[in-house]
């Protein structure tokens, strides 16, 4: 009797398949998805050397570094370079720049590629839609060298906006960019001159996935094409434009570094220095760079915070995230 | 209550004509089917009545007006989507009373309205859902709430049940045929489901490549077929059509389908004088087996393929005279394969079609 169960346990467990330890199941699937992994290896090894080797370098933030000991070799001094850098006024000042030239830009500079997707969904004649699409896309790709070239020539005296200015009556020609006024809106504007039209990429494919028989319906139900550009199209791009807000407030306090260095010069430092430019001069034009880490630890903090809450945020009220 | 007229349509995509001259009366209250095979042109058609294509020539009136060049919205017609082209960032209840809020009602007249509605679909319960969070038929219904909540004069139907599956179609199709006698809203509906066609319709128009074959009503276009194309259209499985030869004179003219094989036809002297080449039409269901010791004649003999039982009906297929066909016989059959087996059929079961362009051919049967 037990025999005859002996042998029946033994053949089903003959046909169960073995059960793999960790470690055979990592080689498993590396066998089986070895292709991915040959893939994603780039990016791994870049995000390993540009990424997390450096930041190895950010204990410097806590240490008085010296070049001559080293990283490892130089005394720590915990918080000190933190308690230094939140009495300097200047670096207070590039902190509230960095906040204001990020909050106009969201709140010019984030709607107009959708703003402008809109636009060029409208456009019913297929050939003026594709050359109007293409010379918006143009200005992405000159470098940005080449941009501040052509803003500093235009805003200059004697450049292309004071002569129109002063045809239209002027009495005298505006150094514009010496002036610390005006350089958020111009830093703001060319920005968007620059990029708007490249961005609207994403939201004019998140358009071309709404289903047209929305819009048909939509006419047979009396809208208007203004209407169903605000009730339909808007709505059904939502989360799009949702996961681009996120990425941008995340980005919040990246004000593109090398534009402003570009752009601005220490008449305008007033209202064009920001963190990353702060931080640049401090680290590397004044050699303090443990003072200079210290404010880009800072950096990344709040940057990491703002990612966090504004996904949490979408997560709750549209159920649309980045994770 | 309002008719809808379509005369001479034409529709044209650049040089390539995909209409050519559709008349169509659509009468106060009627329910009417477009069918036709895919690409028939039966959506282009609803949507020029909609106005959602423009109309290359003729003549689409509504009612007592000229509708050309009118715009959708301005047509009141009420249209449902093959995929129902819900709303997906708004509830059921949104969706329902979008065309209500477009069209300026306000908030109160909205909700007593589209609870109406909700109460005719049984959609009350799921009005604060999103489409996505509603099953297929769900989603269906609240197209179908959609168009009704607007009472407007005329509903269109583009394949509203396709994406459903079977048992719901069945279901849905009792629905839209219960909600068309409630409301009695003059309605068009496309379709290339025959059955669909068959049960909704009050008249059933055939479409094949832009052009109306016939117009009727089910049981008309059943059992009168207008052509051959028609004949083998409507119907599951379809009508089988052989061709045939009219031989003999005005005397004794007979059906000839191969050397072996000949039917005496009643009538069939006014034929003769005509035509040589013809097609006969021969409904599964009307076409009788004989069984070896039974009193009646068989009229001709066929050779058994396969037989395919469906409980309370079995389809035999079978070769005529070389010709595949169906027989749709009842009850159990049991025959073997490559066996051979007589058939029998009554005379005015039998339709005839002429040989190249298919038209019915009346047999002239004087009793
Ligand atoms: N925008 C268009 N440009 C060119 N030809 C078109 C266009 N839309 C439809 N057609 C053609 O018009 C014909 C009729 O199309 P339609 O959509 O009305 O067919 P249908 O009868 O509704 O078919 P189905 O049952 O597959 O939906 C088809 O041959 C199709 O290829
Ligand atoms: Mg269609």
């Amino acid at each position: 009797m037990s025999a005859v169960n002996h042998t029946k346990r033994h053949t089903t467990s003959e046909f169960d398949l073995p059960e793999l330890s960790v470690q055979e199941k990592i080689i498993d699937s590396f066998k089986r998805n070895w292709q991915i992994y040959l893939m994603l290896a780039p990016m791994v090894v870049y995000f390993l050397v540009f990424a997390y080797r450096p930041m190895l370098g950010l204990v410097i933030a806590f240490k008085d570094f010296s070049l001559f000991k080293g990283i490892w070799g130089s005394p720590w001094v915990g918080l000190e370079h933190f308690h230094t850098l939140f009495e300097d006024p200047f670096f207070w000042r590039a902190v509230k720049n960095t906040v204001i030239i990020s909050g106009f830009s969201l709140l010019f500079a984030f709607p107009a590629p959708i703003i402008l997707a809109l636009m060029f969904n409208e456009i019913r004649h297929q050939g003026f839609k594709r050359l109007a699409q293409t010379i918006a896309y143009l200005p992405h790709f000159i470098s940005i060298v080449i941009v501040a070239g052509i803003v500093v020539n235009f805003f200059a005296p004697s450049g292309i906006v004071n002569i129109i200015l002063t045809k239209l009556g002027m009495a005298e020609p505006t150094y514009f960019l010496t002036k610390p006024e005006w350089f958020r809106s111009i830093f703001i504007g060319s920005n968007i001159w620059k990029e708007a039209g490249f961005e609207s990429i994403i939201y004019l494919a998140a358009i071309t996935g709404v289903s047209p028989s929305l819009y048909e319906s939509a006419k047979v139900d009396g809208a208007t094409r203004f209407q169903m550009m605000y009730l339909i199209t808007l709505p059904c791009i939502l989360p799009t434009i949702l996961i681009m807000l996120i990425i941008r407030i995340g980005n919040l306090l990246e004000v593109s570094f090398e534009y402003v260095i570009l752009l601005y010069q220490p008449a305008t430092y007033e209202t064009a220095d920001v963190i990353t430019t702060w931080i640049y001069r401090q680290g590397l034009q004044n050699s303090n760079y443990d003072v200079a880490t210290a404010a880009g630890v800072f950096n990344a903090v709040v940057a990491f915070a703002l990612v966090i809450t504004a996904n949490q945020i979408s997560k709750r009220l549209s159920k649309t995230s980045l994770w | 209550m309002t008719n809808v007229k379509l005369e001479k349509v034409v529709k044209r995509y650049g040089a390539v004509e995909v209409v050519h001259g559709v008349d169509l009366e659509v009468q106060a209250g009627e329910f009417v089917v477009l069918v036709g095979p895919s690409g028939c042109g039966k959506s282009t058609i609803l949507r020029m009545i909609a106005g959602l294509e423009e109309i290359s020539g003729g003549q689409v009136s509504i009612g007592d007006r000229v509708v050309n060049r009118v715009a959708p919205k301005d047509r009141d017609v009420a249209m449902v989507f093959q995929n129902y082209a819900l709303y997906p960032h708004l509830s059921v209840e949104q969706n329902i009373g979008f065309g209500l809020k477009l069209r300026g009602f306000d908030k109160d007249a909205r909700q007593e309205l589209v609870h109406e509605a909700s109460d005719i679909l049984g959609l009350t319960d799921y009005l604060d859902r999103r489409p996505a969070d509603l099953s297929g038929g769900q989603r269906q219904r609240v197209a179908m709430g959609r168009a009704i909540v607007r009472d407007p004069a005329v509903f269109l139907f583009d394949e509203p049940l396709s994406n459903l599956d079977a048992k719901l179609r069945n279901k849905m199709r009792a629905e839209i045929k219960r909600l068309h006698s409630r409301l009695g809203t003059t309605s068009i509906y496309v379709t290339h489901d025959q059955v669909e066609a068959m049960t909704l319709a009050d008249r059933i128009a055939i479409l094949r490549d832009g052009e109306v074959e016939q117009v009727g009503t089910p049981i008309e276009i059943f059992s009168n077929p207008a052509n051959a194309f028609v004949a083998g259209f409507m119907g599951s499985p379809p009508m089988n059509i052989l061709p045939a030869q009219v031989s003999g004179d005005k005397k004794a003219a007979q059906l000839v389908l191969d050397s072996e094989t000949s039917i005496d036809l009643p009538g069939l002297a006014d034929v003769a004088a005509q035509h040589v080449n013809v097609q006969m039409g021969l409904r599964p269901e009307i076409i009788q087996l004989v069984a070896p010791g039974d009193k009646e004649k068989p009229r001709a003999f066929v050779e058994v393929d396969l037989v395919e039982p469906l409980g309370m009906e079995s389809l035999v297929h079978a070769k005529l005279c070389g010709h595949e066909i169906v027989i749709k016989a009842p009850g159990v059959v049991t025959l073997e394969a490559g066996s051979k087996v007589g058939v029998t059929f009554a005379d005015e079961d039998c339709h005839l079609f002429d040989g190249d362009k298919g038209k019915r051919l009346e047999l002239m049967v004087t009793s």
